[in-house]
């Protein structure tokens, strides 16, 4: 039976009733539902689709069908159930999902009687007569759904050591809407050759999601950035220079992370050059030549002091004193570490052949060393050039059959120590052969800057420890910057 | 006319299980305890290398280089008379020692051999079957990478049970000599660490260093563990072996070392975390020197429980 208001539908109130319906149907859309809204209108049968993306954006899709081609479809000479059947493939609507269906087509006969056998085949669905066209009220239903997944921003937080910590800022919360904004603090530093990357992400469970990414370069520096909730989907930014679409993946944007921030070069500073001075006559001579390289290149900056210290290996023959580690210079100017440089090369290698170890070197104790130096002069910021081949001693016997040091020290205590009290940046040359593994302990002692002696990169190395103005790129923005 | 020994020991394993290392060691071992018991040579060559490979072991920190010549050399380990209240007194015990063995392994299986090689492998067959005492080395780092001593004992055993059945020499259908089985290399952390895990360790309480041991009682559960290890698998064989051959009652196994752990320069005791005697060559990444003095491990036992045998069984023939 249709009713009065049915039949003869005042226009606005109808409308409204039908933006409502489809609001509620599509807030009520899962993951991997489907919402169908069929529209009978005087040319012919829309279907749309509507379903939710991996975000859970609601996306639509749309098929108009003519009555003349449903009509071609059975022959214009036949009715009844052939028709029925070629309106109900036209609307295509899913059995196991939500319905709504429209009618859009006062007076036309053909269309009440398609619409009737659509209200038959779904009896559960609403069904609404309106005057205004279907497809507008359902864009604006997709356009104002609220979010059901939150929105945050990639982000990196600098660490207290100045590790950087790959990590997300809330922009809009499940049920924002369109208009939303959001303001947050940040601060860029020079991004790589795409920019500074403006990545937003959707979890699925504790997996971020790639949802969109806009990049520019921008001038290093601090932003007040605006993040407003445009639609769906769609975030953007402002208070910033303009944004364009950044077509990378998430796995390439992570790899562009660094392992830690640039040290924003500072007038005073300290480079300690820790040089392994055993083994072959040559290798020597190559670790202080690469010593002095890295000095020289840091001749004009103004302030900066420099340490030289020397290690060698242990004696394992009682007859035969250990020798210590040297502490060549202390805080001296780069002309006078220049010049303690030279000395070091011309008196050659240091504990050579039996009874020194040939296969490991004081490594551990030039950290003790060290430690011990800064804890009595605890200037900063500290940069640890270690120039080396061989690996430290253990503090104990283990698995590497290495003897432990004659002293205890345990290398990575004091690295931890040097890192966490003294903040000291580590960079290191090695000469490390291609196809194996790096050794776990050159690793840390190169954690902001590591070079190999025969792709050595002095620019690079000096600018990891912090004592140049050549950062490395930060592909997003930080956050907690002091 | 000299004094010649009753009773011979003779010393065998796989080629670089260690018998000219232990040979030496022995030296160092009975010149640190403080009794009679001593090793003499009983020719002028065996003495020669006798003192050559002792002064490589302590001076010279290097383990002494086995002998690349196929001799036999012989030793006589000499000490004090059995004494006892019926028993006349003897001046002294005298137990011969045979290194039966060259590298290369004259006990490994024959395949390939030429020139004289089988004439070789006679003489040597002669000398085990003449002793009554063996001294049996199982190196368990070597079975861990390569895992031959299998290999290199049920052939010899299968040729010395057939002498001794030849020589109607079997005792209650096995053969009639004492074994002593030796694993070597305590000293290696990959050995002393199994030995601890499986709580193997005992500590001497007269051993004013402190090392760590493993009783006699306890040698055997360490060699089983250890086979389970071997890199082909066949090191479990070995105990059957010795079991099927040997009397039970006549084997007995020792947990060694020729050069004994690193002792701690200030404490002069075994300190757990610095224990390692050995510090790599410069010129070869796998060779090895000794670090600190030897203190042998459970190398003089063997041979006196072994002479201990031997004069038991010379006294009820």
């Amino acid at each position: 039976m249709t009713t009065e208001s049915e039949a003869h539908p005042v226009p606005n109130p109808d409308d409204d009733l039908l933006r409502k319906a489809l609001a509620k149907a599509v807030a009520g859309l899962t993951g991997s539902g489907r919402l169908d809204v069929v529209e009978v209108a005087a040319d012919g049968v829309t279907s749309f689709k509507i379903i939710r993306d991996d975000h859970g954006v609601p996306r639509g899709r749309r098929w108009h069908t003519q009555w003349i081609d449903l009509a071609q479809e059975h022959g214009a000479q036949e009715h009844g159930a052939q028709e029925r059947g070629a309106v109900l493939r036209a609307a295509d609507i899913d059995p196991d999902g939500d319905a709504v269906l429209v009618f859009s087509s006062p007076g036309g006969s053909r269309a009440e009687q398609a619409f009737e056998w659509l209200r038959s085949a779904r009896p559960d669905a609403p069904a609404l007569r309106v005057d205004d066209s279907v497809a507008t009220v359902v864009t604006e239903v997709l356009r104002t759904d609220p979010l059901t997944r939150s929105y945050d921003l990639v982000v990196l937080r600098p660490r207290t050591d100045g590790s950087l910590e790959l990590a997300t800022v809330p922009l809009f919360p499940v049920q924002a809407r369109p208009g939303a904004t959001t303001t947050l603090p940040l601060h860029c530093e020079r991004g790589g050759p795409n920019g500074t990357a403006f990545a937003v992400v959707t979890w699925q469970g504790h997996e971020p999601l790639l949802l969109s990414v806009e990049s520019a370069a921008l001038p290093p520096g601090s932003y007040e950035v605006t993040a407003e909730l445009r639609r769906p989907g769609r975030v953007r930014f402002s208070g910033l220079p303009p944004l364009s679409a950044d077509p990378r993946g998430w796995a390439a944007l992570i790899a562009e992370v660094p392992p830690r921030l640039p040290l924003r070069p500072s007038g005073a500073g300290h480079l300690i050059c820790a040089i392994e001075v055993c083994g072959v006559e040559e290798k020597v001579a190559e670790r202080v030549g690469r010593a002095r390289q890295v000095v020289s290149t840091l001749s004009n900056r103004p302030g900066l002091a420099v340490s030289v210290v020397a290690y060698g290996a242990h004696s394992f023959d009682r007859s035969v004193k250990d020798p210590r580690v040297e502490v060549r210079a202390w805080r001296v100017d780069v002309a006078t570490a220049q010049g303690v440089l030279d000395e070091l090369e011309d008196r050659g290698p240091i504990t050579a052949g039996y009874p020194y170890h040939p296969h490991a070197a004081q490594l551990e104790d030039m950290l003790a060393t060290v430690d011990r130096r800064l804890a009595a002069d605890p200037a900063s910021p500290v940069a640890l050039l270690t120039i080396g081949d061989r690996p430290p001693h253990p503090p104990r016997i283990d698995s590497s059959r290495v003897l432990p040091c004659p002293h205890r020290h345990d290398w990575r205590a004091t690295v931890t120590r040097l890192e966490q009290t003294w903040n000291v940046v580590f960079g290191a040359v090695v000469d490390h052969q291609a196809g194996g593994p790096l050794p776990r302990v050159w690793q840390r002692l190169g954690s902001a800057a590591l070079a190999n002696f025969d792709a050595l990169d002095i620019r690079g190395l000096t600018s990891g420890l912090g004592l140049t103005s050549d950062p490395v790129p930060v592909p997003f923005p930080l956050i907690d910057v002091e | 006319m000299a004094e010649t020994p009753r009773h011979h020991i003779a010393m065998w394993g796989a080629p670089g299980s260690g018998k000219t290392t232990l040979l030496a060691a022995l030296s160092v071992a009975l010149n640190r305890r403080d009794d009679d018991w001593k090793i003499v040579g009983q020719n002028p060559e065996s003495s020669a290398y006798l003192t050559d490979m002792t002064s490589a072991l302590t001076s010279g920190k290097e383990f002494p280089e086995a002998s690349t010549a196929l001799e036999t050399y012989q030793w006589a380990l000499i000490g004090p008379g059995p004494t006892g209240l019926f028993r006349r007194q003897r001046t002294s015990t005298m137990i011969g020692l045979t290194m039966v063995d060259a590298p290369g392994g004259h006990f490994a299986p024959s395949k390939g051999r030429t020139g004289g090689a089988e004439e070789r492998q006679e003489e040597l067959m002669a000398n085990l079957t003449q002793s009554r005492g063996i001294v049996f080395l199982f190196d368990p780092i070597r079975e861990f990478e390569v895992g031959d001593a299998y290999d290199h004992l049920h052939g010899p055993l299968n040729r010395l049970a057939e002498k001794m059945l030849e020589a109607d020499q079997f005792e209650n259908g096995k053969l009639p000599h004492n074994i002593a089985v030796c694993i070597t290399k305590f000293d290696d952390p990959r050995v002393l660490q199994t030995a601890q895990k499986q709580r193997l360790l005992s500590p001497d309480l007269d051993d004013k260093h402190q090392f760590p041991r493993v009783a006699v009682e306890d040698a055997r559960e360490l060699f089983r563990e250890l086979s389970r290890v071997s890199a082909t698998g066949s090191a479990e064989m070995v105990m059957n072996a010795l079991d099927k051959f040997f009397h039970r009652d006549r084997i007995r196994f020792y947990v060694t070392s020729s050069i004994g752990f690193y002792l701690d320069q200030q404490t002069e005791t075994f300190d757990w975390n610095d224990y390692l005697n050995l510090v790599p060559d410069e010129a070869d990444k796998a060779a090895l020197r000794i670090r600190g003095p030897v203190y042998p491990i459970n190398v003089v036992e063997p041979m006196l429980w072994l002479g201990e045998c031997l004069a038991k069984q010379g006294r009820s023939r």
